[in-house]
């Protein structure tokens, strides 16, 4: 039997005060999966996402991509495996314009002319941003910024993506559109997100961080009616999960 | 109203936008733009300290680029006083130093320190409006590119690049910083207290690090290795780019040797 795809283990990590971020975490993500990571402000979820991409060191356990070990000699390896998109996507949007930017990865790569702008056409194009190649990234919406830095990791072909908070500061609308383009992805998912109805929606399995540790792993529906587990880990159940009264509000007439 | 911090993000921004605009002159290659505007600023600070006359033909360059570029008169005047106070700081005591009487207006005497001061002003004036039409018709990352290609060492380069990405974000950090304080410092004009201030740009200087480093960490992931690398390459064109060049230093070679604005008099005279 196939091993998981993204296999963590016992993963150890503190920050430079010697604060602990990551504590014994040990998970498995199957190929095409889609998994939710949730957990309160400092649970570790970022932190986390950063260990599997090799952006932060040094910590102790095993991370395997694919049959990959995670070490400083295939750091470059994973990272041509795994798309990360940062929580703010001013963080990825450095070049003068969208084109530029989404080109940056495949360039580094080796794909250059035809090749490249076919690659930078396709990955707008997915994310329904093809009319914004030549607007620099400053003057974009909150929503066009995070189009454009997910064609950004798109445009690098790969097979991994890994999301931190992808709908923080997007309007419901544009905060659809992001949920409908997730689930349509047929990339291997790890999403990292306060937003738990986007995690419903999206993602058929999670895990609950808390303190650095996993506090529970398995059907994202069954964690989420969990009142207790989610009390513990100073959550709470998504919106659409609240019943019939949830969310609801006085008209004013 | 905005601070200068936010004035400040503005010009950087618009400075960009500017130079990604299409025109004659941004479709010059950078590395013909580059070489040109140094050769400017060899030629300008070849000449005499008491040149001013000399000088004024090369200002034709700055002219016909903002003329051709379409660019507005008003934003490059802008961006070129931005200079204005250390070209004053730097010439302000010559003045001071050499008093000797050397030309006359009318019944004004200037004295050959006046005479160096405004040789300093007009000069520099025009090396900046220069670098700075430099900047605002080409491309960034053109620009640093070029800077490669013409034999400046990689390191350096990288580094002018990141100075030109992070300064927005210091400036868009400071921008932020300031308008917290003077929002829960009501009535008190505005001002900075000493005692704030240091803390405040500690403050300022680690948060901007800290975007600084989740920048590099977004670079790292997407395969950055130490070198950018642009994705519209200019191809060096020897019929628009060589002209461009061959024309401009033919002028300043011109200008430096023979005396125009006297053998314009001299035409005028008869």
């Amino acid at each position: 039997m196939r091993g998981p795809y993204i296999d963590v283990r016992e993963l150890e990590y503190s920050y430079p005060d010697g604060t602990p971020a990551l504590r014994g975490v040990s998970f498995g993500v199957g190929q095409g999966e889609a998994v939710g990571l949730v957990g309160a402000n400092g649970a570790g979820k970022s932190t986390l996402l950063l260990a599997l991409t090799g952006l932060i060191e040094p910590f102790s356990g095993v991370i395997d991509i694919g049959g990959t070990v995670l070490s400083k000699g295939m750091v470059r390896e994973i990272r041509r495996r795994l798309g990360l998109i940062f929580q703010d996507p001013e963080d990825q949007l450095f070049m003068p314009t969208v084109f530029d930017d989404v080109a940056f990865g495949p360039i580094n790569q080796g794909v250059t002319g035809e090749a490249l702008a076919a690659r930078v056409a396709s990955a707008l194009d997915s994310v329904g941003a093809g009319h914004l190649a030549d607007r620099p990234g400053y003057r974009l919406s909150g929503g066009e910024k995070r189009s454009a830095a997910i064609a950004a990791v798109l445009s690098m072909d790969p097979e991994i993506l890994l999301m931190d908070e992808p709908s923080s500061g997007l309007d419901p609308k544009s905060r659809r559109a992001l949920i409908d383009l997730l689930a349509g992805f047929p990339h291997t998912r790890l999403i990292a997100a306060h937003d738990l109805d986007l995690v419903l929606d999206v993602c058929p399995r999670t895990i609950v961080l808390h303190r650095g540790e996993v506090a529970a792993d398995g059907p994202t529906v069954e964690i989420f009616r969990d009142k207790v587990l989610l009390e513990r880990c100073s959550l709470e159940p998504p919106l659409s999960l609240q019943g019939p009264t949830a969310g609801a509000g006085r008209w004013i007439t | 109203m905005s601070s200068p911090f936010g004035r400040g993000i503005g010009n950087v921004n618009s400075t960009r936008d500017l130079a990604l605009s299409r025109s004659p002159v941004h479709s010059v290659d950078a590395r013909a733009k580059w070489v040109v505007t140094l050769a400017l600023a060899v030629t300008v600070t070849s000449f005499g300290k008491y040149d001013i006359s000399r000088v004024m033909p090369l200002f034709l360059y700055p002219f016909v680029l903002t003329a051709l570029s379409g660019l507005p008169v008003q934003a490059v005047a802008k961006r070129s006083a931005a200079a204005l106070p250390f070209i004053l700081l730097v010439g302000v005591f010559n003045p001071l130093i050499d008093r000797e009487p050397m030309a006359g207006l009318g019944p004004v005497v200037l004295s050959g320190g006046w005479v160096s001061f405004i040789s300093i002003l007009v000069r520099s004036t025009l090396i900046v409006s220069s670098v700075v039409l430099l900047a605002m018709t080409t491309r960034p990352d053109n620009l640093f590119a070029a800077l490669e290609s013409l034999g400046v060492p990689s390191a350096l380069v990288v580094q002018l690049q990141f100075m030109n990405r992070y300064i927005d974000l210091l400036a868009g950090e400071a921008e932020r910083t300031l308008r917290a304080h003077s929002l829960r410092s009501p009535g008190k004009g505005g001002g900075i207290p000493v005692l704030v201030s240091g803390p405040m740009l500690g403050g300022l200087l680690l948060r901007t690090m800290d975007r600084g480093s989740r920048i590099h960490r977004a670079m790292v992931s997407r395969g950055f290795d130490g070198a950018v690398r642009t994705a519209r390459p200019s191809p060096f064109s020897p019929r628009r780019d060589g002209l461009f060049v061959c024309a401009w230093l033919a002028y300043f070679a011109l200008a430096r040797f023979v005396d125009l604005p006297g053998a314009l008099l001299g035409v005028i005279g008869g």
